[in-house]
């Protein structure tokens, strides 16, 4: 993945003057650090639909899916079933499992024994313009 | 201990990563310009087809037997095997990258006694973590645990692991092994040893080391001692910078004018320039070849191939290009079908020890930050986007690649999409 610096501060130098700021650089922020636990076993997947927009994942929302994670009951995972991919909140006991989504609209997969039901991996991070979250607001 | 651990039908893997209803069916890879199968998996192992098939005489039997087929992303591939390389590194504090799909681990000093406990945490992590499956064999040398992979994979198949971890399973192993299958033997000696009566790697290892050092020299001696379970082949840890650097493809279509053949062999010229700085060398040195399709019989055959010394060991594209279409002017001739052309660097030097002498036009630093923001800008916005113009534009004669999954990984406008 490719790096992104975000400059921890920026300051104008003024000729002549050493920079009073130098001497409390740090290092530069860095997304990947942030939202990047373990680099190997993350994918960066794009969502289409509105299944999930009440957990604020429209539609062209970029996730952030580790796959190294356990997944836990609550967590949104990126799930295969019968070699269809989805994404949705995961709920489960010890006697079910569902898929949930996150919109009205839709009802909730039960998982049965008959189903091939798999999680890919769990998703961490919902990345998305502000602009689109609107569209998860009605 | 070695370990020798390999990804199974590694590009059919990649495949079904990111297409999961490809699981329990048979997929296949297919080379550069869709050629010919160079992955299959286990279904279409099940169904005969073998490596090397053609795909054009196979398009039916695919179709009727529903065999995915892909054309190879090696894009996404190098990505998925970077990913398998670091996960398994975090278990050893040592690892040679052998290929793209294979590794061999450093399992000395390792607080595991059991070492198949090991090997079963790795392939599982792997699998859970980039979804790749993996068979790993155990061994006391490198020949052995090359030995151990395959006999896991023959042998040990639900498990997908094999240490062989006493003499009994040492010699259960080598004995099912054949000579032609051991690491290192090729054709021509795996003959020679099956004429004078070595069948297995048991008979080999047995055989008298007087034998061995006639007929087979200081290699087989070697050989010995690691069937022997001596380890006598040396870690390869930093990959040596390659001698010569090539790229001859065939096109996609078959191509009849100068211009276009120019195109080609700019691009190609580009490609290696591109791999040159990346090792930090230079060439002193270039062939150029061009060739017709013995295949089409019907077509007049025609092929030339020209070595000419560049006036200055160089990694400057624009230097390439410009040295391989004079001497295109010189091999090229009217009226043939041409299927294939190649550049071949040879000769290379490190980029920090070439010589100038006073009359050498030297690269200017002007040239060399060209290069260097042309390889950055094509890095990371992909290959070929900012170019010479004489690498031109139609590329009608690219690589056929009709069946090319998505750069899922390192493509922003191309990762996974998943419908809600």
């Amino acid at each position: 993945m490719q790096t992104l610096e975000l400059p921890y501060f920026s300051i104008k130098v003024k000729a002549g003057f050493p920079s009073p700021a130098l001497d409390y650089m740090e290092e530069k922020l860095d997304l990947n650090d942030i939202f990047i636990k373990h680099p190997q076993s993350t994918f960066i997947v794009e969502c289409i639909g509105d299944s999930m927009i009440g957990a604020f994942i429209p539609q062209g929302a970029k996730l952030i899916v580790d796959r190294s994670l356990t997944p836990n009951n609550g967590d949104i995972v990126l799930a295969v079933v019968n070699g269809e991919f989805t994404v949705k909140f995961l709920k489960k006991n010890d006697y079910k499992c569902f898929l949930v989504p996150a919109n009205k609209k839709y009802r909730e997969i039960e998982i049965t024994d008959a189903m091939n039901m798999q999680v890919w991996g769990v998703v961490t991070t919902i990345m998305t313009e502000t602009k689109d979250v609107r569209k998860c607001m009605l | 201990m070695y370990a020798l651990i390999d990804c199974n039908n590694f590009y059919c893997s990649c495949e079904r990563v990111f297409n999961p209803k490809l699981e329990g069916k048979p997929v296949v890879v297919l080379s550069n310009n869709d050629g010919c199968v160079i992955s299959r998996s286990e279904e279409a192992k099940l169904l005969g087809i073998k490596m090397g098939t053609p795909a054009f005489m196979f398009e039916d039997f695919f179709n009727k037997n529903n065999v995915a087929v892909y054309s190879s992303n090696y894009t996404l591939y190098g990505d998925l095997s970077d990913r398998v390389m670091k996960t398994l590194i975090e278990f050893v504090p040592r690892l040679e990258v052998y290929s793209i799909d294979e590794a061999f681990l450093d399992l000395h000093d390792l607080p595991y006694i059991d070492l198949l406990e090991l090997a079963l945490k790795i392939k599982m992590s792997v699998h859970k973590r980039i979804g790749i499956p993996v068979t790993i064999g155990i061994a006391p040398t490198k020949t052995l645990a090359k030995m151990a992979n395959k006999f896991a994979k023959k042998k040990r198949k639900d498990v997908g692991c094999f240490w062989a971890a006493n003499d009994k399973l040492i010699d259960e192993m080598m004995d099912s092994t054949e000579v032609g299958d051991i690491w290192g033997i090729g054709a021509q000696y795996a003959k020679i040893l099956k004429k004078n009566g070595f069948q297995t790697a048991l008979e080999l290892r047995n055989a008298p080391e007087e034998w061995i050092r006639v007929n087979m020299t200081v290699v087989g001696q070697r050989l010995l001692n690691e069937l022997r379970g001596v380890p006598s082949i040396e870690w390869e840890f930093i990959i040596p910078a390659k001698k010569n650097i090539c790229c001859a493809r065939g096109f996609g279509i078959l191509i009849k004018t100068k211009h276009e053949l120019s195109e080609a062999l700019a691009s190609y010229a580009a490609n290696v320039g591109e791999k040159l700085r990346r090792q930090k060398s230079c060439a002193k040195t270039i062939n150029i070849f061009v060739q017709t399709n013995p295949f089409r019989r019907d077509d007049k055959q025609y092929m030339r191939s020209m070595t000419t010394d560049l006036p200055v060991c160089t990694n400057n594209t624009a230097m390439l290009i410009k040295y391989a279409l004079k001497v295109l002017d010189r091999i090229y001739l009217d009226g043939y079908n041409y299927h294939k052309c190649g550049f071949l660097a040879l000769d290379l030097i490190p980029e920090d020890q070439v010589q100038y002498s006073i009359y050498d036009a030297v690269e200017s630093p002007k040239e060399k930050t060209i290069s260097k923001t042309l390889d950055k800008l094509n890095k990371v916005h992909g290959k070929d986007l900012i170019r010479y113009a004489a690498q031109g534009y139609g590329k009608k004669w690219k690589l056929k690649q009709a069946r090319l999954s998505p750069c899922y990984t390192t493509r922003i406008d191309q990762i996974l999409k998943v419908k809600n």
